[in-house]
């Protein structure tokens, strides 16, 4: 399997203090790759890094296309989702909560909406290639709205939705950009142990039916060891260990630095 | 009732009312009055009193209307009457609205005074409807809004008099110089949000108004601006006796010379206008910029994450809006046909701000209600001079009380999948 993103090198310093130290590490298309560790170990920081709302102290970021690669320090803010094609969820759920579950799936799909309302022109006189356009859009959020099971709650406010659907609905918001690779921060966090397996298969239809590489934050070692292809371990901004979910249970760093060292 | 909440509300209520008279004592109980070579201070306590009594009741009878017995429903009742009226009843109450106005100088109780009254309620609708687009839709709170309000009445009344060309020319043109000021103010301003954005929106206001005040070469500062052309019925003028070679407005149609066919026809566009950028602003929204536009309001973050651009997003909201804003500034202009930097202080932001919160952030209903509401209500009481500005406060309190997110709260999703399920 073919790389998708290598990290070389990344560091990343907020004054005196370094949140990455080094790091590198490779994801691979169509696997979901585990980033771990204990609280403060800086994880969250790598996909600020990644997903251009940090620019990192040192280090590349390259996401690989066919035979060319891009780096994704090039790209801050917006263009990492748009031009990069990296999409991302959030830690503490950041969905448009007074919109309708549909609006907040279009609104993913704003770049291309724009471009066929021809920047609102062919919009505002309603011509039909742009109808045709929305109804596209509309349909892809049929689809994904299918997959989670939330299509009869469409036109309910997203805000008004369960904790566990408002976290699957941020996975398929942030899947409606078509991205290369998806970054999930912590998606099982408050999650029921039903939903928590329904997360899991969600996340593996993407990674077999699409062409979506995921790099994954996760705290719930149920979803980690169950649908890791691979893991990297961080503590204090280093990276402890990388691979399989099954060496990673059974690593000697890894237990340390979740329970401590005997004295 | 119990016991123990009636006490507990009247004590609240006396707290009020110690509060109340820290207000009134000062701002109404000491009048100073001007005799003969000194100042003077008349003590009016009797009115303190009364007002600060007032206040007392009021939160009294509001403490037991919400501690939810049956004894009390005035309150209730009337509250929800106003809840009844939602966005799905909005249409019908629209058609209705609409076709009132288009009747109403035709009315027989619509005299002059009506006339003008309903004239600066559609000013403040149509400034209302832009600057929703702002507030409402982007979330961007603007606190300068009359800023461009002031841009295209001076772009009008500069453009009007130096070139002498005709009210068709002009109000673009003074659209899209208010859309460019509109953009001028949103690059700096584009990294912030809420309460820093409202500071320097604000200050932008001012400096908009210092500059006319101040540049007299161009804006002929405090003096203001005479003479602007009024407009035209599609090239007739509005004279009793029309200059040589032209026909003037009556006798073109044969009737009697009066000076409210010109008010009439200003009524008439300034409903036009305000229609057009309601019509504008409801399409919008379900397009793609309207609905980024309200992301944006909901989490920048997300919408950064999703690759919509926020600044181009940002710009479009405040271009659009202030183009709006400059159009009724040029209608303005041409109605009053004098304008000064006087008309543009950051009273009117403040206004044209209450009446898009107080009639529920994003609906176009609700702005038209508390115009007419806020507008109507000052208007009223206008024979008691300055002290209709506490009936303009008054009128915020009571909706703020009966219904603190806007009259008109609800927010209709801009596109359905399952269609209208009622």
């Amino acid at each position: 399997m073919s790389n998708l993103l290598s990290v070389e090198n990344l560091t990343m310093k907020f004054g005196g203090l370094t949140a990455i130290d080094d790091l590198s590490f490779d994801a691979k298309n169509n696997q979901i790759t585990s980033i771990i560790g204990p609280n403060g170990a800086g994880k969250t920081t790598v996909f600020n890094c990644l997903t251009g709302f940090y620019k990192p102290t040192n280090g590349q970021m390259f996401l690989h296309k066919e035979d060319s690669k891009i780096s994704l320090r090039k790209y801050t803010d917006f263009k990492i989702a748009y031009v990069a094609k990296v999409a991302r969820t959030f830690q503490n759920i950041r969905l448009f909560p007074a919109m309708s579950v549909l609006e907040n799936l279009l609104v993913a799909q704003h770049n291309e909406l724009m471009v066929a309302s021809g920047y609102s022109l062919f919009g505002l006189l309603n011509l039909k290639t742009y109808r045709d356009k929305e109804q596209l859009a509309v349909d892809k959020a049929k689809y994904w709205l299918d997959i989670i099971g939330l299509t009869h709650r469409a036109d309910d406010n997203a805000g008004d939705l369960p904790y566990g659907d408002q976290r699957k609905l941020e996975i398929v918001r942030a899947m409606c950009i078509e991205p290369r690779l998806l970054c999930l921060d912590e998606p099982a966090a408050g999650l029921n142990p039903k939903e928590s397996a329904e997360l899991n298969k969600l996340l593996k239809f993407i990674k077999t039916e699409k062409q979506t590489g995921i790099l994954l934050i996760e705290h719930d070692m149920s979803v980690v060891m169950g649908i890791s292809d691979h893991v990297v371990v961080l503590n204090y901004g280093k990276k402890i260990f990388e691979g399989t979910a099954d060496q990673t249970k059974n690593s000697k760093e890894v237990i340390e630095a979740y329970l401590g060292v005997d004295e | 009732m119990e016991k123990k909440d009636i006490i507990q509300s009247f004590k609240d209520s006396l707290f009020t009312g110690l509060i109340a008279l820290a207000l009134f004592g000062p701002i109404v109980g000491l009048r100073t009055v001007s005799k003969g070579e000194g100042l003077f201070i008349t003590p009016q306590w009797g009115v303190v009193f009364l007002l600060v009594g007032l206040c007392i009741l009021g939160r009294f009878l509001i403490n037991i209307n919400s501690a939810r017995r049956t004894e009390f429903k005035i309150f209730s009742t009337l509250s929800s009457k106003f809840s009844s009226v939602t966005e799905d009843k909005a249409k019908h109450f629209a058609i209705t609205g609409i076709l009132f106005a288009v009747v109403f100088p035709f009315l027989p109780f619509t005299d002059r005074y009506f006339m003008d009254v309903a004239i600066m309620i559609l000013t403040y609708i149509m400034l209302g409807w832009g600057l929703n687009i702002v507030v409402g839709l982007a979330g961007l709170l603007d606190l300068g809004y009359v800023a461009f309000y002031a841009v295209g009445a001076y772009s009008y009344a500069l453009i009007a008099t130096t070139f002498g060309w005709s009210f068709w020319i002009c109000l673009p043109l003074a659209g899209v110089f208010a859309a460019f000021f509109g953009i001028l103010l949103g690059f700096p301003v584009l990294r912030l949000r809420g309460d820093y954005l409202a500071i320097v929106t604000l200050g932008f206001g001012e400096i908009i108004r210092i500059i006319l005040i101040n540049w007299y070469e161009v804006t002929n500062g405090p003096d203001g601006i005479t003479g602007i052309p009024r407009p035209s019925f599609f090239g007739l003028p509005f004279k009793r006796s029309p200059d040589e070679g032209e026909t003037s407005f009556h006798l073109f149609f044969n009737l009697e010379y009066s000076t409210m066919h010109r008010i009439i026809f200003l009524y008439y566009l300034i409903l036009v206008l305000a229609l057009i950028t309601n019509y504008f602003t409801l399409k919008i929204r379900k397009l793609p910029v309207g609905r980024a536009w309200e992301a944006l309001r909901e989490d920048e973050i997300a919408c950064k994450s999703l690759g919509v651009n926020p600044t181009n997003t940002k710009l479009t909201a405040f271009a659009i809006g202030a183009m709006f804003g400059g159009f009724a500034g040029s209608f303005f202009a041409t109605r009053q046909a004098f304008i000064s930097p006087e008309s543009f202080t950051f009273i009117e932001s403040a206004i044209i701000v209450a009446i898009v919160v107080l009639g529920g952030m994003g609906s176009q209903t609700g702005v038209v209600l508390a115009s007419i509401f806020l507008i109507g209500i000052t208007e009223m009481f206008r024979d008691l001079e300055q002290y209709r500005m506490i009936a303009f406060g008054g009128a915020m309190v009571l909706i703020m009380v009966f219904k603190p997110k806007g009259i008109l709260a609800n927010r209709k999703p801009t596109i359905l999948m399952h269609g209208d399920k009622k």
